[in-house]
């Protein structure tokens, strides 16, 4: 029955009312030239939800986190952020962007600058923020990253985790009310990993709304609410993390987890 | 030797007359072409279709035609250009120097171009993309970000540039510019002695050469801060 099926997600026990809705995407399609690289994405993330991302590598999911922050612009549907809709306007796109925070897999830290300037840049430009203000929020979230005795070096004299987490803090001077990670774990040496989740799970558990693409299992089934599965350009699976991995649904994101598990 | 003290002198202080125009030419033909060959470079990583057709003539104008062709056309028929641009009533008298400087900052401007242009390419695309999501306007992004580090990559090209630039200064002698190496020519030629003030005006470039070295140096100790990475 149509009726049913329309009434049944209000008609669904809420436990707690609903939370605003941080992230909506609704009916997005991107071509790169003649190839579709997402396919006609539904996706809604509330304030304060965390969302993890896994699929093989070309399935789409750099390009969907990059449409959120516009760093990729989409062709067809909608995307809002915060209730600030992507219209390709300059202004929603700055708007956009200084509600999201990014962190990527290559860390791309400005190599001449310090780590406390790298820190202070972007507050100091885009919200005019004065010199002493920016070093005390630079400062503060290098500490909470554990990394604030680094603060006169310079990126290249840093290990890969040590990067990455100034990377976040980085992101985090911004004061984003949005994570976006994309593979932030995947460029890094095996014995690193640990001290960048831990980080990302600290930010999760004072409520950030966070979208991570990752393949990290253990780090998704402590913090993630959902878990998508993406398969070219589509996402073929959502679900709680506990359902995802003990009782996937389609057979691509089983073959998919026993490649990942196994 | 042929000639008398005095004389002889007379050509030293000529000869330095003409080191300091050979100086100031280059000097300033080196900093506007920097200047407009650093604006010409990010404008032209435009896509725009017109941006990138008159890029295209212009610099292969600038790479096959020699730049002492590029002087005298300046120079015999830079009047005439310059009327056809601003209307007849209007008179410039063009100097060798007005001419030389015009060609090279025209010649050199295209070549730092290019070098921007491959700086550009060299730069990780996630330096463009960490400053967009850091929500940092471009001009911003450019002046903070972009600039410092194409600085340090060009940076070995420039001083290739510079070294060309200084040899092909003396080209302008030939639109009759009393430099270095005219006056060098016309002392040789009247006192008979062309060993002594060719290879005085030989030394010259020779010690400009080697003062680019340390300069070169301390600039990239500069530009390179951070940028090292450190051995373990
Ligand atoms: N700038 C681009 N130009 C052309 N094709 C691209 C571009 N970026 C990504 N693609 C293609 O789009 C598809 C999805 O890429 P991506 O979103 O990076 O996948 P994932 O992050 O899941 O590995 C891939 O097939 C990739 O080759
Ligand atoms: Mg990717």
């Amino acid at each position: 029955m149509t009726s049913l099926a329309t009434e049944a997600p209000m008609a669904s026990p809420v436990a707690e009312p609903l939370r605003p809705i941080a992230v909506e995407m609704t009916g997005v399609d991107k071509w790169y030239g003649t190839f579709q690289a997402l396919k006609g994405i539904d996706l809604t993330v509330r304030k304060g939800e965390k969302i993890v991302i896994c699929g093989p590598s070309g399935s789409g999911k750099s390009t969907l986190i990059r449409c959120i922050n516009r760093l990729e612009p989409h062709d067809k549907g909608t995307i809002t952020v915060n209730g600030i809709e992507l219209d390709g306007s300059p202004g929603r796109t700055q708007d956009v962007r200084l509600e999201c925070g990014m962190v990527f897999q290559q860390f791309n830290l400005f190599p001449h600058l310090t780590i406390l300037e790298n820190c202070m840049l972007a507050p100091r430009l885009g919200r005019g923020v004065a010199k002493e203000q920016a070093e005390a929020i630079a400062r503060r979230y290098l500490e909470r990253v554990r990394i604030g005795e680094q603060a006169m070096k310079y990126p290249s004299q840093l290990s890969g985790g040590q990067q990455q987490r100034v990377a976040i803090a980085r992101a985090l001077c911004m004061e984003p009310r949005i994570m976006l990670f994309d593979e932030p774990t995947s460029a890094l040496d095996p014995e690193m990993i640990k001290e960048v989740l831990q980080v990302m799970e600290d930010l999760a558990a004072e409520g950030m709304t966070m979208i991570c693409v990752t393949h990290e299992m253990g780090f998704a089934r402590r913090v993630a609410n959902r878990c998508v599965f993406m398969d070219k350009g589509e996402i073929v699976e959502e679900a709680t993390a506990e359902d995802f991995f003990g009782n996937p649904d389609s057979d691509r994101l089983k073959q998919f987890l026993a490649q990942i598990l196994h | 030797m042929n000639i008398s003290t005095a004389d002889f002198w007379g050509y030293v202080g000529q000869m330095l007359d003409g080191a300091v125009v050979t100086i100031q030419l280059f000097m300033s033909g080196f900093t506007l072409a920097l200047v407009f060959g650093v604006a010409i470079g990010i404008i032209t990583l435009s896509r725009n279709i017109v941006i990138q057709a008159v890029w295209r003539v212009y610099a292969s104008i600038i790479m096959g035609v020699p730049s002492l062709l590029i002087i005298f056309l300046l120079y015999y028929g830079g009047s005439a250009m310059l009327r056809g641009l601003f209307g007849n009533n209007l008179y410039v008298d063009v100097t060798p120097f007005g001419a030389g400087l015009a060609a090279l900052t025209i010649v050199y401007a295209a070549y730092v171009a290019e070098l921007v242009h491959g700086a550009v390419r060299n730069l990780p695309r996630g330096q463009f993309e960490a400053c967009a999501a850091l929500a940092i306007r471009p001009v911003s992004a450019w002046r903070h970000v972009i600039m410092p580090q194409l600085a340090r990559l060009a940076l070995p090209g420039l001083v290739n540039i510079w070294l060309i630039v200084l040899k092909d200064t003396p080209l302008v002698s030939l639109a009759g510019l009393n430099d270095l190496v005219a006056n060098a020519k016309i002392a040789a030629g009247a006192t008979k002695e062309p060993f002594v003030f060719f290879i005085a005006a030989s030394l010259f470039f020779v010690v400009a050469s080697a003062l680019t070295m340390p300069l070169s140096n301390w600039l990239e100790r500069r530009f390179a801060r951070g940028l090292q990475r450190v051995k373990a």
